[in-house]
């Protein structure tokens, strides 16, 4: 095995085994707070002392969840509550439940209900977030959150604490963006696979620990010489895309992943925590200056597809794979004005159903074999 | 000049068919066996078409697998997908062809092909089986007749009835119940005919419909479902004798074109 090699099998353990991290900090005494997707200002768990840790579902049905829910709310949202509703999620200390879709918002009702033992922090992010009035909001929101934080561990949290998490968190955001530019240029060496391992493992680690093994992952991934790629490259698009059985068949059909617009991976850390005197103030700038995603109003509509087209470009693709999450009324609602400028500007694109659920991605194999061949005949 | 034997085998999730080309022009034999992935079916299909090929498998100088279990066939050179073959087919067979409607067994797709005969692009229908072939062998079933004879009992139909389009489930229990109203089963077909045509046709929407246009796969061999789609999208559509063999005609074909490469 090569260093890289050997650096890769550790994310990969970490990413898939959350439950094993969850009861190693267990065992050493931290709280964990779980945290729903999306724009969860971490960055106040950590700096209360506690771990946060991501809860984006898990492959599976839902079952026991079924009551909460009808049938048409997305997996990601079912499986949490299948999870919590498993004890999966008892030794939580508390969960941020967000609000800013019209599934999560209904959903952090039916969580309350649902599991009354575990504290819920409910953090309804403003749609209008620039104005200053929307920035004075989130600040509002956070500052509440922090209260709720610290009633949870037992003491105040300074603000010199939170300026050090933001400093943690800017730093590991920086070591992601290297890493997704890295990964687009080694497909070689970083298969899709590991490439959402890397990405996954971060939503289960201390940040500071995840930026140390992904500077070095880094590091080796520069210096080692760029090799011709016999294959593809594509954008991937949607809410999530870590399924390693999916993932394989980019993989088994050398379709590398250049750049995403995933709401798991790139969404969540293209934008840094801007320094502010006030660090509440940082975070609630960091939250307005987000954009280009389904989930965030954009008066002009256009923004994602022109930014997806850019990525494509910068990235050397030569097409766009999106990942539709079913019941995902944000993104089936952008989908037309993506797919329209995606025509417009020649790029192609494969839209494919996804969701925790699905076990058999036969269908997806056969229209990913037949992308590939369709950009690969187009060289 | 010695002749360049190619064979294209597609494996489908109902039936296995397979074909050889001499030269890559001359089809010398084809085959096909009414069971697909994970059966005997691509055996015997390779068997048979070898025997009335009066060839052996070492006659052969590239072999390509399609469809669903592609990956299954173990004396395949390559693999393509079904998508690429079934454009490389059709252009083949009609050389102005730019949309293909394939209807197999369990799904139907929606094909653009470029002026030079290459795949642009594709739609595919999601993993409903309303609309593709097994819809209607359970409508069939429902209604007591063969598969065979529901093209020409379309035929007979006066009145327009409307059966669902989005679901199969839904669509037996309408079929059953316009069954228990004494409804003429020549009409509930003809609906039945129409409701694929409408979820195909929207489909075919999807990526636009461009002429001319070709229809393929085991579903084209029923014309009540051809006419329903030319009905439905207002174009004139086209098929062929070897509708159902395309897409191992175009593995065939391109199984020569990387000999000459
Ligand atoms: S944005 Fe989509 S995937 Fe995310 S919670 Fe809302 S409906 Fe579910």
């Amino acid at each position: 095995m090569t260093d890289i090699e050997i650096l890769l099998a550790q994310f990969e353990e970490i990413a898939n085994n959350p439950k094993k991290q969850l009861e190693q900090y267990i065992s050493e005494g931290k709280k964990v707070i779980g945290c729903y997707p999306y724009y969860v200002p971490e960055e106040l768990i950590y700096a209360a002392g506690m771990i946060p840790m991501g809860l984006w579902g898990k492959r599976g049905n839902p079952n026991k969840a079924k009551e909460y829910f009808a049938p048409f709310y997305c997996s990601l949202v079912q499986m949490n509550l299948e999870m919590a509703l498993n004890g999966d999620l008892q030794k939580l200390s508390g969960v941020v439940h967000t609000t800013l879709c019209d599934t999560l918002r209904p959903s952090s009702q039916n969580f309350r209900v649902a599991m009354d033992k575990i504290p819920m922090i409910f953090l309804a992010h403003p749609q209008n977030r620039k104005p200053e009035f929307g920035v004075e909001y989130t600040m509002a929101i956070y500052s509440k959150m922090l209260n709720q934080l610290e009633e949870i561990v037992g003491r105040k949290v300074s603000a010199g604490d939170i300026k050090e998490a933001i400093k943690v968190y800017n730093e590991n955001r920086q070591a992601k963006r290297e890493f997704v530019k890295n990964a687009g240029m080694h497909p070689e060496l970083i298969s899709a696979v590991q490439r959402s391992a890397v990405l996954k493992s971060s939503y289960f680690m201390e940040k500071h620990l995840h930026t140390t093994m992904l500077n070095e992952l880094n590091k080796m991934l520069q210096a080692s010489p760029i090799e011709e790629w016999h294959g593809t490259r594509v954008v991937t698009s949607g809410i999530i895309c870590d399924n390693p059985s999916f993932l394989k068949i980019l993989d088994d059909n050398r379709i590398a992943i250049a750049a995403d617009d995933v709401a798991h991976e790139s969404r969540s850390f293209r934008k840094d925590a801007p320094y502010n005197e006030d660090p509440i103030r940082s975070l609630a700038v960091q939250f307005a200056d987000q954009d280009q995603d389904t989930i965030l109003y954009d008066p002009s509509l256009n923004s994602r597809p022109s930014h997806i087209i850019d990525l494509v470009k910068n990235s050397n693709a030569q097409g766009v794979i999106v990942l539709m999450m079913t019941f995902c009324d944000p993104e089936e609602m952008e989908y037309p004005s993506l797919y329209n400028a995606l025509k417009e500007a020649k790029i192609p694109c494969l839209k494919i159903g996804y969701n925790h659920q699905i076990t058999d991605f036969g269908q997806a194999r056969t229209s990913l074999q037949a992308f590939a061949e369709v950009l690969s005949m187009k060289n | 000049m010695i002749d360049i034997y190619t064979m294209g085998i597609d494996v489908g999730s109902t039936t296995s068919k397979c074909l050889i080309l001499k030269n890559g022009k001359e089809i010398t034999g084809k085959s096909l066996v009414g069971v697909g992935a994970g059966t005997s079916g691509p055996e015997r299909a390779i068997q048979s078409v070898l025997s009335s090929s009066k060839l052996e498998l070492e006659d052969l100088d590239y072999i390509m697998s399609t469809g669903y279990g592609r990956h299954t066939i173990e004396i395949a050179d390559s693999e393509m997908s079904e998508l690429s073959c079934h454009a490389r087919g059709a252009y083949f067979q009609f050389p102005n062809v730019r949309t293909i409607i394939d209807i197999g067994g369990q799904d139907a797709k929606v094909l653009h092909v470029g002026d030079d005969g290459m795949l642009v692009n594709f739609a595919m229908n999601d993993k409903c089986s309303a609309g593709t072939g097994r819809f209607l062998e359970v409508m069939a079933r429902a209604l007591e007749v063969n598969v065979e004879e529901l093209a020409s009992m379309s035929q007979l139909s006066k009145n327009n009835i409307t059966i669902s389009s989005t679901c199969t489930v839904f669509a037996e229990s309408e079929v059953i119940s316009q069954l228990a109203k004494n409804t003429d089963r020549c009409d509930i077909i003809k609906g039945i005919h129409r409701s694929i045509a409408s979820r195909v046709g929207a489909l075919a929407r999807r990526n636009g419909v461009i002429d001319d246009v070709v229809m393929t796969g085991g579903v084209a061999k029923n014309r009540g479902v051809l006419h329903a789609l030319e009905e439905e999208l207002g174009h004139k559509i086209y098929t062929s004798e070897l509708a159902q063999y395309n897409g191992a005609l175009g593995a065939a074909l391109f199984a020569y074109q990387k000999l000459s490469r």
